[in-house]
């Protein structure tokens, strides 16, 4: 008797468990979309969205890396961007919708992915189905906006990508309508452009590190391609697992092989130790380029707290304060927002037209209709902060940031501050220094 | 096989509650919205693991780590038959070929591996995780010169009909395995290895047989599970908390009763679901504490406290399960 109610017991454990997120649905636990309604008798006028009385702000959701490897660079790249956006946005009063016929403010539902595919993709399919959120944020990374893009595109939801290269996705956008690539990467067009650079100064060699994931491969790949283009030998392509720690014998490898290249395609947990390791056996090639990681503010302020001490390394970088005003006023926003070891010279110049996009087609097209928006998006040129701004799009698929819109592609550490050091041949280029070749040593210890 | 307990009310009683519970899991898609299908196919996919992790070192005592190994063996089937381009083969077939891939896996590193014991069983079934990862790693890298590989998204009420499906089919297992003379088998390896062996049990084939069993489960479960992930990499596939997971849940939900892994794998991935959405600021933080809390208070698992509660409410009876 008793062992049959104690299993009767565990039954309903069990069942009470499966119902729960059945009821909380039911219940409509956290429909912030449905609020009590302020006319709740009004009927809806014609051609009108359904909650056009209680809609109380446009819903935006975002699966970021807000703990694990990728969150440094959650953290400075389109993190403080959004942050700034939803600001600037809200202070204003929100933004105009004709399908509400009035301003709404934005919200963001942001969780934490732990810099996990998996997750991301769980709490992707989460904010689309269950959070029902207006508009869908990129996640963080080559490989997560590769596994978002096509769930975005399953549930018809506008996604345009933030950090995270494309060379291998470029393939699928043909095939992913609602996918718009907003960041540049190696072959759109900072590799190319690097190589040419290197020719230029007579490099003969170069020596390549990449980390073991798509980024890795992504970059290396092209590198080896594009030095071979211009008749640079590269004598080394060496690809590290993720999990590696100890970067002196490669850094020894390398210096022992004298490249006047020095290329590692990593991330900030490999890029910052291979430098101090650099430092350290005082291996200082002529160019010495790394990303992501170098990009970032906090690269310059994390040995000893002193930017000039990485003077001379060269990274991808866009734009900064000296390209234009506008960005010389976003910079110095994003600065008092979020810190100076929080700029990034790369991905910030793409993420502030990126939302600047999203908040003129709203306002153009008047609605959260992720498919008007997406046509939107695709037939129209934006006036942004990178000035004229639009997609090559793939037939009827996505779509990819031109590279005509790009004000530069390769920065380099120049008394404290990234420079625009390198970019392509078309007018929208705007560089801030000459490339120093070689780099100057290393400081002493 | 002993039919008599069949047909006492003690087996009517959990077997309708069950049936009732299939029910409405089988109904799921036509009355729950879309997120809870993908919920509680997440929780299903736990389960598996969890039941068939038990399956093996539940009943054997072998601590095996290899569910990682199993699962991304699972999930590389799909990538190779499931690209993105269009299904090669039928996705059930795929299912089928993940499970069987992982069994022969098992079975071959099981032949040369199950004559070793405890820490030195455990950091083997580890070692095979990062193996297989970091073989797999090199062999896209040198030779197919890719890394990523994208997989055709699948309907999701298709993907959560073959997730119970194939937890019904490993509680079934289960259950008649630990009921048969296999079973006994395994739990007298369990209880004293040596003892068994002299008993006549032939202790390395039933290992065998079981931790191969386990495996084919674990790689279907993979399998259909890459259907939701569209990308993967071999770091993806093979990551090694997914030889954690189930570990832990099982010892959450209670290994001494069928319904422990279950309850455990479910409530595990529920609270982690609950808290990574609802409280991301201190998602670890509490995760950590709940687990803590768990071993430290539970250490028969939730199951294990039920029973504990139930005994002091009769009065200090003992329950028998």
């Amino acid at each position: 008797m008793k062992k049959r109610l104690l299993i009767i017991l565990i039954g309903i454990c069990v069942v009470a468990m499966m119902a729960a997120p059945l009821i909380m649905t039911g219940c409509g636990e956290e429909k912030e979309t449905t609020a009590p309604t302020t006319q709740p008798t009004t009927t809806v006028p014609e051609g009108k969205p359904a909650d056009y009385y209680t809609k109380e702000y446009i819903l935006i959701g975002a699966s970021r890396p807000l703990s694990g490897a990728n969150a440094p660079i959650g953290d400075a790249a389109y993190g403080p961007v959004m942050k700034m956006w939803e600001e600037k946005v809200n202070a204003d009063g929100g933004i105009f919708v004709a399908d509400y016929d009035r301003k709404l403010p934005i919200k963001f539902i942001i969780y934490d992915d732990a810099t996990d595919i998996g997750t991301m993709v769980r709490l992707t399919e989460k904010l689309i189905l269950e959070d029902e959120v207006d508009l869908l944020f990129s996640a963080c990374g080559t490989a997560f906006i590769s596994a978002q893009a096509p769930i975005a595109n399953k549930y018809s939801k506008l996604l345009i990508t933030a950090e995270g290269g494309a060379t291998t996705m470029r393939e699928s956008l043909p095939g992913l309508p609602y996918v718009f690539v907003s960041l540049p990467f190696s072959d759109h067009y900072q590799l190319p452009v690097f190589a040419d650079m290197c020719a230029a100064k007579g490099a003969k060699t170069a020596y390549i590190i990449s980390i073991a994931d798509l980024h890795g491969v992504e970059y290396g790949g092209v590198a080896n391609m594009e030095f071979g283009r211009v008749g640079i030998d590269v004598i080394a392509n060496k690809s590290v697992p993720i999990t590696y720690t100890d970067f002196s014998l490669l850094v020894k490898e390398a210096k022992a092989a004298d490249p006047d290249v020095f290329c590692v395609f990593a991330y900030p947990p490999i890029v910052l130790p291979v430098t101090g390791e650099m430092m350290a056996i005082g291996f200082n090639p002529p160019a010495v380029i790394m990303g992501p990681g170098a990009n970032f503010g906090f690269y310059g302020l994390s040995f000893g707290g002193d930017p000039l001490v990485v003077e001379g390394v060269t990274c991808f970088a866009a734009a900064n304060s000296k390209t234009s005003p506008e960005f010389a006023e976003a910079f110095a926003a994003l600065e008092e927002l979020v810190g100076w070891a929080n700029l990034d010279w790369w991905g910030a110049p793409y993420y502030l037209p990126l939302v600047e996009i999203i908040e003129q087609a709203i306002v153009a097209t008047g609605t959260l209709d992720n498919d008007v928006l997406r046509d939107y998006i695709a037939t129209h040129h934006f006036d942004t902060i990178l000035g004229d701004t639009y997609f090559e799009m793939f037939g009827e698929g996505g779509g990819l940031m031109v590279k005509e819109t790009h004000p530069g592609e390769i920065g380099q550490w120049q008394n404290g501050i990234v420079e625009i050091v390198g970019g392509g041949d078309w007018p929208a280029v705007v560089l801030t220094s000459e490339w120093v070749y070689p780099k100057p040593d290393w400081p002493a210890p | 096989m002993d039919t008599t307990r069949f047909k006492s009310k003690g087996f009517y009683i959990p077997g309708i509650i069950t049936l009732i519970i299939f029910a409405g899991l089988v109904t799921l898609p036509l009355f729950g919205s879309l997120y809870n299908v993908i919920l509680i196919t997440t929780l299903l996919m736990y389960a598996n693991l969890t039941v068939s992790w038990v399956l093996f070192s539940g009943l054997t005592g072998y601590m095996s780590l290899a569910t990682a190994a199993f699962f991304g063996v699972g999930i590389y089937a799909s990538a190779l038959f499931l690209p993105i381009t269009g299904a090669e083969l039928p996705i059930l077939v795929v299912v089928l070929i993940g499970g069987l891939a992982s069994s022969i896996i098992a079975f071959g590193a099981g032949a040369l591996t199950l004559r070793l014991r405890g820490i030195y069983f455990t950091i083997f079934t580890f070692g095979l995780v990062v193996l297989i990862m970091e073989l797999l790693n090199w062999w896209e890298l040198s030779v197919n010169k890719i890394l990523n590989r994208y997989i055709m998204l699948v309907d999701n009420n298709y993907i959560f009909y073959v997730m119970l499906g194939l937890f019904v089919l490993v509680m079934l297992t289960f259950f008649f395995i630990r009921r048969s003379k296999f079973g006994l088998a395994m739990r007298s390896i369990g209880e004293n290895e040596e003892a068994a062996s002299h008993m006549g049990i032939n202790v390395t084939m039933v290992k065998i047989v079981t931790f191969a069993i386990s495996a084919f489960f674990m790689g279907a479960t993979g399998a259909i599970w890459a259907t939701k992930l569209s990308y993967i990499n071999p770091h993806e596939a093979f990551k090694v908390l997914i030889s954690f997971l189930p570990v832990l849940m099982a010892i959450f939900g209670g290994m001494g009763h069928i319904y422990g892994p279950v309850i455990g794998a479910v409530i595990f991935a529920y609270l982690q679901e609950t808290l990574q959405t609802k409280f991301s600021e201190i998602y670890m933080l509490s995760f950590g504490v709940v687990l803590v809390l768990a071993i430290l208070y539970m250490p028969h698992g939730l199951v294990g406290l039920i029973q504990k509660v139930w005994r002091r409410i009769s009065g200090g009876k003992r329950v028998h399960t």
